[in-house]
This record gives structure tokens, C-alpha cells and sequence, in this order.
């Protein structure tokens, strides 16, 4: 009924004690309280809100179960800024209005960042194909799109490195 | 959305643990892939299980390899990775064509073959592009006989297959012809990437660059599941493939032997031009792709 798993989150391993059927996304939320990880579409794994980056690729944390994490490095939103400064996708959504009530901000970022490891200079076309799986109900899009072709271009020109561990 | 209670998780590294994990749950196990279909299926409460056996680490079970003129795709073999492996493919590009296009990133980055394969939704892209391809099922019976079985015999309609209850599908591989040959899937949904409404998806063996030596033609979108178009292979193998207007009367020959039904966004009729603009499509795509094999 219940496991122990070790979970790395952001750079801090985690043993916990979790229910086999527990979901990630309501591990990270309720277990480890990282809620900068949003349910969006009660679990049907089709809002992209959950996405997190596992062992550096994105997932929807809705569509597995904390088990299935154990031994496995896992990125949130939260692990995204250091030292309080903001990563460049981050400042970019700020700065491009890539938001408006920012419930989908999270994981349009983090399936962004590691889309940008991937993709490091890519087209508009590109970046709108790869966010089919997030959904925004606000802004229709434009700022978003902006906000990751920003951030490209940010990243290339100063040759931002890709995170360790990912 | 949350699944019923499960009582044991097992990740095991090889094949001999998964089925051992399996047998030792006393028949209560389902194994698990990328998880894409069946966790949906487990928190809606459609399926559960006293175990569930996570194939995420049989390394074995993973990996696009080609040699000794067989090319095999491990049943954990990821989309994003398929896609990754198109020029290793081959001649089976429309398997990296379908992988591209599953859903969204992140399903790509979880979703297996071999998860596509056993799960045969009705309509979905990996079956039909396996059934063009002409591939062989490799199959793990739970009583540990492993068996070969072709993919028409492998996929029996809606949601079933040759898998029984605990059999473990190992994976895929096809023959690769020794002369110029390629493939193409394509697909239409009503959103980007959606569940294809109507896909096609076309093999060719080319005997010289303007007739065919073999042709496998699969579409998806009907009512019992993806099937072969037997009589638009029949007329694309005694085709003249410098006759465009033969294409046209292959394509025009599958949408007419493929029974269409409407569902809530899409009538009949369209889906059978679907058919018949994605067939033409296709078939050009794959000729051509064949044809740059010719020197």
C-alpha cells in the first residue's frame, strides 16, 4: 500500500513514505508543499499546468505516480531561479506578458526550458508546436510565444549552459 | 481522477523479473509502459490492479537497432526516441513520422511503442504505421514461450490484440528489403497532433524507379480499427509510378474500400476524402523518399 521512495527535487533528496497510488503532481504539492505546480484539468493530463522536467525531460506529473519517480531527479518551477535571479524564460514571461492569471505559467516554462536545451534557436512555428500540450485560457498565445522566443534568444547569446543534473 | 488502491509496485531490470514479479502477483498485475493510456485508464477507475509492474528500467526492452538486415524497436523504445532514430529507421520512416506527432511533448517524451501497440486504441498512430511496415510482434507468452506474430494477426480490432492475459510484448522488427524502399504516415485531427480522425500511412519496395516490387497501404480512422487497403496495394504494385494520375486512382480506390462512420465533428463523406488526399499524399512521400535511395 505504501513505499519508500527517494526523490531528488530540486537538488534536495527527499525520503518519504508515500501511498503506491499517490500521483507526483500530488506528491510534489501536498508531500513535499512545492505548489508552484498547478492542477489544472483534474488529472485528465491534458492542461500541461502539472509539467515538470524528470531526470531533465518534460512530463505531465499527473500521468505517473510518485513511485515511479523513486531514484529519479525531478525539476519544478521552483528549482528554476538562483540565487533569487530569475531564469531567462521566467524574466522573459514577465516581460512579454506571457502571463495573465498564471496558472499555466509553470509548466509552459518548464516544458519550455528543456525545449530550449533541445531547440536552442528555434522558429515561431516550432515553439507554438512545441506548447501543444499546454494550455493557456488567457492570453491567446502571442506573449507566450514572444516570451520563449525572447528567452532563446537570450540564452543563445549568452550561452546560458544546461542545468546540471538534467 | 485518482486510481484505486495498488498494493505493490515493482520495477524490475530485466525481462526474467518482470515475469517473475508478474507471476509471484498471482495474476492481479498489469504492466505498465509510459503509462499514457493506462494511467488514464487507472485514475478514471476503467482498469486497477493489486500490482502494477513498471517496465521503465528493463533495459532491454529499449533501443532502435539495425543489423544483420533487421531493424528492432524495443517495446520501451520512447516516441521522442523513435523520432530521434529516424535515419537509423530506414526504410520505416513512417514510424518515425507517427512517433513525431503523438499528442505533445511531454507524452512523446513518456509514450512507448510497445505501450501503443498492446493498448490498439481505435484510433492511434503507432498500430497503423506498424501494420504499413509490414512488422513482426515479438511476444513473451506468460508462460515464458516467446512467439513471433505478424502484425495483422497482432492487431484483432478495438483494444485487442494477441497479447493474452500476462503475455509482454518485447517488441517489434521488420525485414529490411535489400533494394530502394521507404514509408510514410500522415494524419489529420481535429487539433494538431490530436488522435489522427483519419490517418494513412504507405510502404513501397520499389523493383525500378518507376514500378513498385511490393506496397502496403494501412489507414486508421474506421469504425474496427486501422486495416490494409488491399485493393489500392493491388493497383500502387502494378502501378507506373511516373503516372501521377495512378496515384490519384490508388488513392481514389482506398477511400472507396475503407468504410468510413461519422462521429460528432466529422461526417462519412469527409473522412473519405480525408483518405483519399492523405493516400495521395503519402504514396508520394514514400515514392519519393525510395526514390532518393536510387543512385
Amino acid at each position: 500500500m505504501t513505499r519508500e521512495i527517494s526523490v531528488t527535487v530540486n537538488g534536495t533528496v527527499h525520503r518519504k513514505s508515500v501511498p503506491v497510488r499517490l500521483l507526483l503532481v500530488d506528491f510534489i504539492r501536498d508531500v513535499l508543499e512545492l505548489t508552484g505546480t498547478h492542477q489544472a484539468c483534474t488529472y485528465e493530463g491534458v492542461c500541461g499546468a502539472c509539467t515538470v522536467q524528470l531526470n531533465g525531460e518534460a512530463v505531465k506529473s499527473c500521468m505517473m505516480l510518485a513511485v515511479q519517480a523513486d531514484g529519479q531527479q525531478v525539476t519544478t518551477i521552483e528549482g528554476l531561479a538562483k540565487d533569487g535571479a530569475l531564469h531567462p524564460l521566467q524574466k522573459a514571461f514577465k516581460e512579454h506578458h506571457g502571463l495573465q492569471c498564471g496558472f499555466c505559467t509553470s509548466g509552459m516554462i518548464m516544458n519550455a526550458e528543456e525545449f530550449l536545451r533541445v531547440n536552442p534557436r528555434p522558429t515561431e512555428e516550432e515553439i507554438r508546436h512545441a506548447l501543444i500540450g499546454n494550455i493557456c485560457r488567457c492570453t491567446g498565445y502571442q506573449g507566450i510565444v514572444a516570451a520563449v522566443s525572447a528567452a532563446a534568444e537570450e540564452m543563445s547569446a549568452a550561452g546560458t549552459p544546461a542545468r546540471s543534473g538534467s | 481522477m485518482y486510481p484505486a488502491t495498488i498494493d505493490q509496485y515493482h520495477r524490475p531490470k530485466t525481462v526474467d523479473e518482470a515475469r517473475s514479479a508478474y507471476a509471484a502477483a498471482g495474476g492481479e498485475a498489469m504492466y505498465i509502459a509510459g503509462g499514457m493510456s493506462l494511467m488514464q485508464a487507472m485514475k478514471s477507475r476503467v482498469l486497477s490492479c493489486r500490482a502494477l509492474i513498471d517496465l521503465s528500467q528493463v533495459s532491454e526492452l529499449r533501443g532502435v537497432e539495425n543489423s544483420a538486415g533487421r531493424l528492432r524497436i524495443g517495446a520501451m523504445t520512447r516516441y521522442r526516441a523513435v523520432g530521434e532514430a529516424r535515419a537509423a529507421l530506414g526504410p520505416f520512416q513512417a514510424l518515425a513520422d507517427a512517433a513525431d506527432r503523438v499528442g505533445d511533448r511531454q507524452v512523446r517524451n513518456r509514450g512507448t511503442v510497445g505501450g501503443s501497440l498492446s493498448w490498439n486504441f481505435v484510433v492511434a498512430c503507432t498500430p497503423v504505421a506498424a501494420l504499413a511496415c509490414g512488422a513482426t510482434v515479438s511476444i513473451l507468452r506468460v508462460d515464458g514461450r516467446r512467439e513471433s506474430v505478424s502484425i495483422d494477426d497482432f492487431l484483432q480490432g478495438p483494444m485487442t490484440t494477441a497479447l493474452g492475459e500476462g503475455d509482454l510484448l518485447l517488441g517489434i522488427e521488420m525485414a529490411v528489403p535489400a533494394g530502394p524502399a521507404s514509408s510514410a504516415y500522415g494524419k489529420w485531427g481535429v487539433v494538431t497532433d490530436a488522435l489522427p480522425t483519419i490517418g494513412v500511412a504507405v510502404f513501397v519496395e520499389l523493383a525500378s524507379a518507376s514500378a513498385c516490387r511490393n506496397a502496403r497501404i494501412a489507414v486508421v480512422g474506421l469504425p474496427g480499427g486501422p486495416a490494409r487497403a488491399a485493393k489500392a496495394e493491388a493497383r500502387l504494385k502494378s502501378a507506373n509510378l511516373d503516372d501521377a494520375a495512378a496515384f490519384a486512382a490508388c488513392a481514389k480506390e482506398a477511400a472507396a474500400e475503407c468504410e468510413t462512420a461519422a462521429d460528432p465533428w466529422v461526417g462519412a463523406d469527409y473522412k473519405s476524402h480525408l483518405i483519399e488526399r492523405l493516400c495521395l499524399e503519402m504514396i508520394g512521400t514514400a515514392v519519393r523518399r525510395a526514390r532518393s535511395q536510387l543512385s
